[in-house]
């Protein structure tokens, strides 16, 4: 490696003072970021109302198609606002968007305001997302870092094992089982009831299984790539303590990859869980989407769709800050000796 | 280092001859017999002074070494590869069924519904009476074609793009942009309207899942290679003047290499898993087409029977099996290729 | 009362989940996987939805336990001698209140008025405003806007207590109709408080029926409580009705019921087996009703579809009536059926369009009726039968069509029954007629513009169709195969037309439609023209909706029974057991059901 060892020894021990980054610049970027933000999610929505404007006109009806004479569809299709060409309808969304209104179901439930009903929904799954995703950290980072001290032996195997059973078996199948099972061995509900809090527990377990798995065996490849380079072997020489050198390099450094990831994952928790909001009967965001779209609920899906590009564009984004500021070598935008 | 003293070769400061010139000068008091007696004066050899700093060290071979050291990576390539040509020569075995025949009582002449793994049905049927042996091993077959394909487009596409998007910052706009846009739109409903348009089949699952499972790929590329674009090396290799597609293939992918292998190892059963998701939320694809996605889809609902299990597990195991080999061998390998590892 | 179902659970759990506890004897509570989208019932033209309207909202009359039409916000009612005008005497004193069981005002009859406005009301798209111009006269002018008067739509308040319908012509089966959603009341004040809210959620509906929608959250909850100002509220034994949402309630419920958690269950046949195979399970199973859905395979006789499947040479084919009657005979219907119902499929087997106990007349079956009783009492599947005919078709069709002949099967691939019936189908009908005969290609479809895609637009050859009445009279089953409709259009078959220039069968429906003053006559002629359907081979008739097995804690034998309308939907009369229904108990109940019905029928004269 043509590196000096001193320059990367001391990826974030500190004692650093050479500003890298103007605030400012850090600023601009942003700023320019954010714009370019805007134009993208416009550009999504237009696409996703322009696809949903795809769907056959018969999935306005469901199952009632047969039953209505052609001018009673005619009048419920205006009355959905889906008779109009599709630029007169995209002109008046976003006129609408403008005015913060984000439109009314048409087929989900007709009438309601989108807000009114996506309101309930998200504390339910934000709360199970976010009880998940500290679990999943907590543990899957602790169990990462375990297997890749203790590489090639026990809690390696212990965990490497969990990580592929995770894996392996479909998800489909063992949140049934465990469901089933666990249920009916402790005397927990099997579905889940806002005022009873043991029947939160189930649920939030089972959201954060698959996290744990995903950040232990993450956390494990970058350790263990991360252990193997010069740095730590000097730093270890130098007799920097082995928990030291864990949590001051190799951590920071592992971290890094996973920061991209960690606001996005923050952010869409409200879209909830498909599957386990589905098991437990929790009223949360999980399915409403797919449903939506299924059910060709226009104004619905345009607004979840708005929600969520919103939230994953602004995560990238966020994400991008982070690993820069985990390390201070990444540079994001074009600076000297940058092409 | 010690490679290179045991082959014999003069230590990699500068050149042979001024080495030899600069160790004569720095023992005086040694007289020269004695000098000749400890070391013997080397022919100059341009050849061999050109071969500096190289050994018979081979970075794929090595990798394959440390690979095949680890038994249980070894056990599952061999596992994988047995249950692929199995996959392959299953139909052309003697006695096999069609997957898609079903079987009548001869009693009655109605269905053999359900029957429990017997002779016969090794496996047992389903619920209209088709052989689910056959079936698990066509739907087999029909998934690991999707996954190996899926697998393949994703790591190509991904690696270009990724490499790209995350090395040229000129590019990163446009490709963020296009990330952006393309991972917003959600994956029902470009799956809805395929199979709307193009009718449920196997094509339209393939085109489906490649059309959008690549982005995931490619930004994790671009993480990677935005974490070391910058690093003193390439900054040295940018000076120098080293053109960027050197640059993306020399200097940044070799470095992500096994990162990379672990992810493509586990795209393959990704994409399967894709396909049990997507035939859950009722995307799959028809049980006229078996596939792993809707025989554990199938067996799902038996759940809460028991006696009926058998046609969850055995989907389910197989399932298993493959995202297993694919895991432990991905991971048994992206740590062989890492040269560190290698000494 | 959380709490308490709350202590209650923690109870019956300590108790080891004994089934029987959990859940007092007058609360009803079960899970569901479909949500509503809307409870405005003037609009809605969906069964689900329609429940809850059927359970808060009264209309005019109601069918009780027996399938007998009983007053209910109606006292009285007379009918012109040219049989247009009905005069209904309404039930005084009876009271909307809100979902917080507060007044809210008296039923009067305005409220049937201003019902009907709205649902007449273009703007408010009414699913079932098409039922109302049908029969209702002015009103198809009013819908369409040639007046915008609505005295001149034949629904009137004569007095506070006094309705009064004119009908466009006379309709013999009108009072059936009436206890269809389209012809509930509302009061207008409520409706212009609300606006286009009406409907929305539990707070946007004002209840004058059995239950009140006392909380209502979307994905969540749904809950019922006994209205005590109901007028008739002695005939309301459940006093509590939970509905809990649950994606995945067809799974879980049977494991629920089992553990005492819901009052009943569908037993998915998945599940069916197992529940078979356990000695204390099986004992509980107990059948679940048929509905009135008609299903049939229907031979398209406009084919338009891709050239691959050959069109044309389809179209000779389907014009031989004996190449359709050797497919007629040689369908093993129960091997189809077994694959929706492996446990007793001839339940379901249906060997008429129309099903069984729709209508009846002078005690006689409308399936026995006439020539309908020959296709009643034998099963269309018979191997000789269909030998000799498709001899009869290669001979007649020798150098004319191509052998074999292909035909496409378009299924629903989002139905994983149909994807495996259409295989059973396949595999039969090829193994018994031969492949050098036909050729049967099953084709999946989504289920996104699934009929669309194929019914409607001639896209099949061959293809599992259905339809459900519309109100209680055989006319409603004839809707299918009359020009105008997109099912299979037998108006093109070639060699049915008479001298009027329509097809035979229009000939017989018109003629039977035209029959307004003897009902046995007029079913008479209904049960020919179907009859010439069937035995014409247009159609194979296949079976009706509904069935399967289920577990349950309710007396099926209390609920109110009907073969139209959304009487069947309630829960007034209906008694929870103190444990479920024994497959024995159920059989001795239905006997004593029956004869009680005969009995219960008999007196009323119907």
């Amino acid at each position: 490696m043509g590196i000096g060892p001193a320059r990367l020894l001391l990826p974030g021990s500190g004692g650093r003072s050479r500003p890298r980054r103007p605030a400012q610049s850090m600023l601009a970027y942003s700023l320019k970021r954010a714009a370019q933000s805007l134009i993208t999610v416009a550009i999504v929505i237009t696409v996703v109302f322009l696809l949903m404007r795809l769907m056959p006109e018969e999935g306005y009806f469901g199952d009632g198609y047969d039953k209505l004479t052609p001018a009673q569809r005619e009048v419920i299709l205006r009355s959905m606002g889906l008779t109009d060409p599709w630029y007169i309808q995209l002109k008046d969304f976003y006129i609408k968007l403008l005015h913060g209104d984000l439109g009314t179901s048409i087929i989900y439930r007709p009438k309601v305001p989108v807000a009114e009903i996506i309101k309930p929904k998200i504390p339910y799954s934000a709360r199970f997302g976010l009880a998940a995703i500290v679990m999943s950290l907590s543990v899957g980072l602790t169990m990462g870092v375990l297997q890749a001290r203790d590489k090639g032996r026990r809690w390696d195997r212990v965990g490497t094992t969990y990580i592929v059973f995770i894996n392996a078996v479909p998800a489909v199948v063992y949140l049934l089982f465990i469901q089933l099972y666990v249920t009916r061995g402790t005397g927990l509900p099997m579905l889940f009831d806002r005022d009873m809090p043991g029947s939160w527990i189930l649920p939030g377990i089972c959201m954060s299984l698959g996290g744990i798995a995903g950040y232990a065996m993450w956390m494990r490849r970058f350790m263990v790539d991360e252990l193997n380079k010069d740095y730590i072997k000097l730093a270890r020489a130098k007799g920097m303590s082995n928990t030291a050198v864990m949590f001051r390099h190799v951590m920071r450094n592992a971290f890094v990859p996973m920061a991209q990831y960690l606001p996005t994952t923050l952010l869409l928790t409200i879209a909830g869980s498909i599957y386990i909001e589905s098991l437990y009967s929790i009223p949360g965001m999980g399915g409403l989407l797919v449903d939506a779209i299924q059910r060709q609920d226009n104004p619905l899906v345009q607004a979840l769709v708005l929600i969520y590009a919103t939230l994953g564009i602004v995560g990238l984004f966020l994400g991008d800050i982070l690993m820069a500021l985990f390390d201070p070598r990444i540079k994001l935008e074009k600076g000297e000796g940058a092409r | 280092m010690f490679r290179r003293r045991k082959a014999g070769a003069p230590l990699p400061t500068g050149s042979p001859a001024t080495a030899a010139t600069a160790g004569g000068a720095k023992l005086p008091s040694m007289s020269a017999s004695e000098v000749q007696a400890l070391f013997e004066f080397a022919e100059y050899d341009e050849q061999a002074g050109e071969r500096t700093g190289y050994s018979s060290y081979s970075y794929w071979g090595s990798t394959v070494r440390v690979f095949l050291k680890n038994r249980s990576a070894v056990f599952l390539l061999v596992a994988i590869t047995v249950l692929l040509t199995f996959t392959v020569v299953q139909p052309y075995l003697p006695g096999q069924k069609s997957p898609l025949k079903i079987h009548l009582d001869p009693e009655t002449n109605y269905q053999l519904r359900n029957v429990q793994p017997c002779e016969e049905f090794w496996f047992g049927t389903n619920s209209i009476g088709q052989d689910l042996w056959a079936r698990i091993w066509s739907g087999t077959r029909t998934s690991l074609l999707i996954g190996l394909l899926v697998g393949v487009w994703n790591v190509v596409m991904g690696i270009i793009i990724g490499a790209l998007w995350g090395y040229v910052r000129r590019l990163d706009r446009l490709f963020t942009e296009i990330y952006n846009v393309m991972d917003n739109i959600p994956t029902t409903i470009t799956m809805t309207l395929l199979a709307y348009i193009l009718r449920p089949s196997l094509s339209t699952m393939i085109i489906a899942l490649c059309a959008t499972s690549w982005l995931s790929m490619a930004r994790f590329v671009r993480n990677q290679i935005i974490i070391i674009r910058d690093r003193e090396y390439n900054l040295a290799s940018r000076c120098l003047g080293t053109p960027t597609s050197r640059i993306i293939t020399r200097n940044l992918l070799p470095y992500l290499v096994s990162v990379i292998l672990l992810r493509m190892a586990l795209a393959i059963p990704g994409a399967i898993g894709s396909e049990v998701f997507l035939t859950y939320i009722g995307l799959g694809l028809p049980l006229s087409i078996p596939s792993l996605g809707n025989l554990v889809n199938e067996g799902r609902q038996l759940m809460m029977s028991p006696g009926l299990r058998y046609q969850l597990i055995l989907p389910s195991a197989v399932l298993s099996i493959i995202t297993i080999s694919f895991y432990v061998m991905g991971n048994a390998f992206s740590d062989a290729a890492d040269p560190r590892n290698h000494v | 009362m959380k709490r308490a179902i709350l202590i209650l659970l923690i109870l019956s759990l300590a108790l080891g989940g004994c089934a029987t506890l959990g859940i007092g004897a007058t609360e009803y509570r079960t899970v569901y996987s479909g949500e509503l989208t809307t409870m405005n019932y003037l609009v809605t033209g969906t069964t689900a939805e329609q429940a809850v309207a059927a359970n808060t909202v009264d209309g005019l009359v109601e069918y009780d336990n027996f399938g007998v039409l009983k007053p209910s916000l109606a006292t009285s009612w007379t009918r012109s001698a040219d049989g247009l005008v009905w005069t209904f005497k309404l039930r005084e004193g009876v009271k909307w209140v809100t979902w917080e069981a507060k007044e809210y005002g008296d039923v009067v009859a305005q409220d049937f008025v201003d019902a009907a406005k709205y649902i007449l009301t273009k703007a408010n798209a009414s699913r079932t405003s098409n039922i109302l111009c049908e029969v209702m006269q002015g009103a198809q002018d009013y819908w369409d806007g040639v007046t915008d008067d609505f005295t001149t739509v034949g629904v009137k308040a004569t007095g506070k207590y006094t309705l009064e319908y004119t009908l466009k012509e006379e309709v013999p089966y009108f009072l059936t109709m009436l206890t269809y959603v389209c012809f509930l009341p509302a009061p207008a004040k409520f409706l212009s408080e609300v606006k286009d809210k009406f409907g929305t959620d539990h707070k946007t509906l004002v209840y004058n029926g059995a239950y009140i929608l006392k909380n209502f959250e979307p994905q969540n909850i749904r809950e019922y409580v006994k209205n005590t100002r109901y007028w008739d509220k002695d005939k309301v034994h459940i006093t509590k009705l939970t509905y809990r949402y649950n994606k995945e309630a067809s799974t879980l419920a049977p494991e629920m019921f089992i553990r005492g958690e819901i009052s009943s269950t569908g037993i998915p046949t998945a599940v069916l087996d197992a529940w078979m195979k356990d000695a204390a399970k099986k004992d509980l199973v107990v059948p679940a009703l048929t509905s009135y859905y008609t299903y049939f395979y229907a031979f398209n006789f406009d084919p338009k579809f891709d050239a691959q499947y050959e069109p044309d040479n389809w179209k000779i084919a389907v014009n031989n009536l004996s190449f359709r009657k050797s497919i007629f005979h040689a369908l093993d219907r129960v091997a189809a059926m077994i694959t929706a119902e492996p446990y007793e499929p001839s339940r379901r087997i249906l060997n008429t369009v129309t099903p069984r106990n729709f209508v009846a007349t002078g005690g006689t079956d409308y399936t026995m009726i006439g020539p309908l009783a020959a296709f009643t009492k034998a099963d269309s599947f018979k191997k000789t039968l269909a030998a000799e005919f498709k001899t009869q078709a290669l001979a007649d069709l020798q150098g004319k069509a191509k052998f074999p002949v292909k035909i496409m099967m378009p299924y629903n691939t989002g139905s994983s029954d149909w994807t495996n019936r259409v295989q059973v189908v396949e595999q039969q009908l090829e193994t018994l007629l031969g492949t050098d005969y036909i050729d049967v290609i099953p084709v999946p479809f989504p289920a996104t513009g699934f009929l669309n895609a194929t019914r409607r637009a001639g896209n099949y050859c061959i293809q599992e169709c259905n339809w459900g009445p519309d109100y209680a009279d055989p006319h409603t089953y004839t809707d299918p195969f009359t020009p105008g409709s997109n099912y299979n259009w037998p108006e093109l078959a070639v060699g049915y037309t008479e001298e009027n220039g329509n097809t035979k069968y229009v000939n017989l429906v018109n003629a039977a439609r035209a029959e307004t003053k003897d009902l046995k006559k007029r079913y008479e002629f209904y049960a020919a023209a179907e009859a010439h359907l069937i035995g014409e081979a247009f159609l194979i008739p296949y079976g009706v909706g509904g069935g399967g097995f289920m577990a349950t804690k309710l007396d099926p034998f209390t609920a109110p029974y009907a073969p139209f309308g959304v009487s069947t939907l309630k829960f007034k009369y209906q008694a929870m057991l103190k444990k479920a229904m024994t497959a024995a108990e159920y059989k001795a109940a239905q006997t004593k059901w029956e004869t009680d019905r005969a009995a219960a029928l008999k007196a009323a004269g119907q």
